[in-house]
C-alpha cells in the first residue's frame, strides 16, 4: 500500500503519495477504502484515526512552501481560514465557518447554473455587500432580476465574497491564498489592486500533513540519539 | 419552595433562599426545553434563562439585571413574567467587596474550576480542602464568561488561569470592569464570548491588544471553534 496523506474536505479530498510525491483531488463523496498516514480536513476523522486541526496543517504547509513568515488565505468550500507566521511564530489566525459559509460551494454553485466561464468575466468595479454565501446568492438573484446579466452579477458576487475575505484577514499588502479558489480567475482579480495575491494551490495542507510527519520522525531520532548519548 | 436566580445576585439577598430548592437558571438543565419567544439571534444563555424558568417552574426568580447580565437578559426578564405566574426580585448586584479568586489561580483542570465556581454559587459544589496555590507561570489563560458547553474547557491544559468574567463571578463581583479586563500579557490567552453578547465587543479587542486568540460560540463548541483554540495552543504552549 503506497503511504499518502489526505485533506479530506468538505466536497473535495486532495491526496499526496509520499513515495512519488504525485498529488490527486477526487470528490470525498468518492473516497473509499483509504487509510493515510495522517488526515486533515473537515471529514479527517471520518477517515483516519491519525489527524492534525486544518490551521496547523495550513501552517506547516505554508512554512514548506515559502517558508517562516507569510499570511496564508485557504478559500475552502465550506469556509475560510487564515494563519499569519512571522518568523515561525504565530501571529494571528481565524476560521470563519459562518459569515464565510458556503463561499467556494455557492461560487461553484451559480457557476453552474448560469454557464459562465469565470475565466472570461472582467472582474466587478462594484462588490455585492455579501456576508455569507447564502445571503449573497440571495443579492444575486436580485441583481439579475433588476436586469443585470448573470455574468455581470457574478461579478459583484465574487467581488463581494473577495472583499470579505480580504477584510478578514486583516487587509495585508500581500497574501498566499491556498485552496480551489485558487483555479477561480475571477476571484483572484477580483482582490483589490494594489494588493499582491500570491495563489500556492489546493495542496497547501497535504504539505503540511507530510511536514507534520517529517518534523514527527526527526524529533523522535532526536529523542533516541540523545538517549543513546546518556547511556554512553 | 423552588427557587431560581440569575446572574450573580447580591448574597444578602441570595443569602435568605439558600434553604429553598435553588436552580442557576444560567446553567444547563437537561429538562428544560428551548421556546419561540426569543429571536434567534439571542445569545444561548438568555434562550437558556427563559427555557429554565419556563420549563423549571420556580415560584420565585432572584433576577441580577446588573452590569453582570445585559438589555438582552433585561428584556428577558419581562419575557419571562409576561408568560408565567412567578414572583420575580429585581437585583443589582454592585458588590466590591473581593471574595478571592483561588480556583480562578489554582492548578486544577479549566472544567473543574468553572464548575466550581458556578457550583459554589448555587450550593452545590465545594472547593476542595487545601486547594493548591497559584501557579506562579500558568500554561495558558482563558478570559469570559462562563461557556454554554464546558466541553469547550476540555480543551486546556491544567492549571489555565481563569479571568474575564467568570473571575468576577468567583470574586463576587460582577459589576467589576477593572477586574474583568485584567488580562496577563506575559500569558497566551483565549478571549471568549458567546456569539450574540455584547461582550464579543471587549474579549475581540482585548485579543487584539494582547495577542490573543478571539473565539465565539453559539451552544455549542464547533469543529472550526476547536480548530482555532487547538492551533492556538499548539503553537504557543
Amino acid at each position: 500500500m503506497p503511504k499518502f496523506v489526505g485533506d479530506f474536505g468538505t466536497t473535495w479530498t486532495k491526496l499526496l503519495d509520499m513515495e512519488t510525491g504525485e498529488k490527486s483531488v477526487l470528490k470525498t463523496t468518492d473516497v473509499k477504502n483509504l487509510s493515510p498516514e495522517l488526515a486533515t480536513g473537515h471529514n479527517a476523522k471520518r477517515f483516519s484515526k491519525n489527524s492534525v486541526g486544518e490551521l496547523v496543517a495550513l501552517a506547516h504547509g505554508g512554512t514548506r512552501i515559502v517558508g517562516g513568515t507569510f499570511s496564508m488565505l485557504d478559500v475552502g468550500s465550506r469556509d475560510m481560514k487564515y494563519i499569519r507566521l512571522e518568523r515561525g511564530d504565530l501571529k494571528s489566525m481565524d476560521w470563519n465557518s459562518q459569515c464565510g459559509a458556503l463561499t467556494g460551494f455557492t461560487v461553484q454553485l451559480l457557476g453552474e447554473h448560469f454557464g459562465v466561464d469565470f475565466s472570461d468575466v472582467e472582474p466587478a468595479d462594484k462588490a455585492l455587500p455579501v456576508t455569507c454565501g447564502v445571503l449573497g446568492m440571495e443579492k444575486v438573484f436580485d441583481e439579475i432580476a433588476g436586469s443585470v446579466a448573470p455574468s455581470d452579477a457574478l461579478a459583484m458576487f465574487v467581488k463581494g465574497l473577495a472583499m470579505n475575505a480580504y477584510r478578514f484577514i486583516g487587509s495585508p499588502d500581500k497574501f498566499c491564498l491556498s485552496g480551489g479558489m485558487c483555479d477561480n480567475p475571477l476571484f483572484l482579480a477580483s482582490f483589490p489592486k494594489d494588493v499582491e495575491v500570491v495563489p500556492v494551490g489546493r495542496f497547501v495542507l497535504v504539505e503540511g500533513l507530510e511536514y507534520e510527519l517529517a518534523e514527527k520522525a526527526k524529533n523522535k531520532a532526536n529523542k533516541m540519539a540523545s538517549h543513546v548519548e546518556g547511556r554512553c | 419552595m423552588k427557587v431560581g436566580f440569575v446572574g450573580c445576585p447580591p448574597e444578602d439577598v441570595l443569602s435568605k433562599y439558600r434553604t429553598e430548592e435553588l436552580f442557576d437558571l444560567d446553567n444547563f438543565y437537561p429538562a428544560s426545553r428551548q421556546t419561540d419567544l426569543l429571536p434567534p439571534n439571542t445569545c444561548a444563555i438568555v434562550k437558556r434563562i427563559v427555557a429554565n424558568a419556563l420549563s423549571l417552574k420556580p415560584e420565585l426568580i432572584v433576577f441580577d439585571e446588573g452590569y453582570g447580565k445585559c438589555d438582552m437578559a433585561r428584556s428577558a426578564a419581562d419575557v419571562i413574567l409576561k408568560n408565567m405566574d412567578v414572583e420575580m426580585i429585581r437585583t443589582r448586584n454592585n458588590n466590591l467587596e473581593p471574595n478571592g479568586t483561588r480556583i480562578s489561580d489554582s492548578r486544577l483542570g479549566l472544567k473543574e474550576k468553572v464548575e466550581l465556581i458556578v457550583g459554589e454559587l448555587d450550593g452545590t459544589a465545594k472547593r476542595p480542602d487545601g486547594l493548591k496555590a497559584a501557579s506562579p507561570s500558568p500554561p495558558v489563560a482563558f478570559w469570559g464568561v462562563p461557556a454554554s458547553d464546558f466541553s469547550i474547557y476540555d480543551l486546556f491544559p491544567a492549571g489555565t488561569k481563569v479571568l474575564g468574567w467568570t473571575r468576577c463571578l468567583e470574586n463576587r463581583t460582577p459589576d467589576n470592569p477593572e477586574l474583568e479586563s485584567f488580562v496577563d500579557e506575559r500569558v497566551p490567552t483565549v478571549f471568549f464570548a458567546q456569539t450574540f453578547c455584547h461582550k464579543n465587543i471587549l474579549a475581540k479587542n482585548l485579543a487584539a491588544k494582547y495577542n490573543g486568540l478571539y473565539v465565539d460560540m453559539d451552544g455549542h463548541l464547533t469543529g472550526s471553534s476547536r480548530a482555532k483554540i487547538e492551533a492556538f495552543l499548539r503553537f504557543n504552549i
